[in-house]
């Protein structure tokens, strides 16, 4: 990027589309390397961390979010994957009213305590490790879905601010794009 | 896998998932994303070494 403005293109469904799949609101934008970029680090380190906890670090439980001891705090980094975290949410939904219903064979249901100890035993770190896998890929997502819809947040020195517009605003419309 | 010796080079995927999408949200150009997501890189690298060794140094057991 250098005098251009990033062409935007509905920054609000390049958002959500980055959201669903990481890498995809950038490849709606026809920002196509960075689309590639963002889907293969964000989802690559996802898919290594659900690999590494073997499918279990992946959960969602409702329960007050001030009850600390049950509350499921990774998946909330986890959420922002999209798609991929997305039947967790299903599971614990599904599960919440209507408990015992065995929908997709128990794919991200919340495993019972019993199979997380067993994973912890026999994993030992590797399932933390996925954890952390998981959530950080989530986490990461949130800065390319802000790219998506803000464009990039320019740092000192190597390129001059620019302001990023969508393509189909007015001339005289501008969004931010410079942090 | 052998998990208590091999288990720190995981964390090379991490930094550098970190650093590459780190450094693509905040610049367009392509030159400058390679150079300051290699350069965060290697900062988080060095903080996480050199944080390793004064642990190692101050540590009192065997």
């Amino acid at each position: 990027m250098s005098e251009n403005p990033v062409p935007l293109r509905d920054p609000a469904r390049a958002a959500f589309l980055a959201w669903l799949v990481p890498g995809l609101g950038h490849f709606y934008q026809g920002r196509t390397g960075k689309g590639w970029l963002y889907g293969t680090c964000i989802l690559g380190l996802y898919v290594a961390g659900f690999i590494l906890g073997e499918g279990k670090d992946v959960y969602w439980r409702w329960v007050s979010p001030l009850n600390t001891e049950r509350f499921m705090l990774h998946y909330v980094g986890q959420f922002f994957v999209g798609l991929a975290a997305l039947p967790a949410l299903i599971q614990a939904t599904i599960e919440h009213f209507r408990p015992g219903t065995n929908f997709l064979w128990g794919f991200m249901a919340e495993p019972s305590q019993n199979v997380i100890n067993g994973l912890h035993l026999r994993l030992g770190k590797l399932y933390e490790i996925g954890t952390i896998y998981t959530t950080v890929a989530g986490l990461l997502n949130v800065l390319a879905i802000y790219d998506a819809y803000e464009g990039p947040a320019y740092g000192r020195g190597d390129e001059p601010e620019t302001v990023a517009i969508p393509a189909d605003a007015p001339t005289n419309a501008h969004a931010g794009g410079a942090a | 896998m052998n998990a208590p010796s091999n288990i720190y080079w995981l964390i090379l995927p991490l930094v550098v998932a970190i650093s590459l999408v780190y450094t693509a949200s905040r610049y367009e150009s392509w030159p400058v994303i390679w150079m300051r997501s290699l350069r965060l890189c290697l900062w988080i690298l060095a903080a996480l070494v050199g944080t390793t060794a004064v642990l190692l140094l101050v540590n009192t057991q065997s």
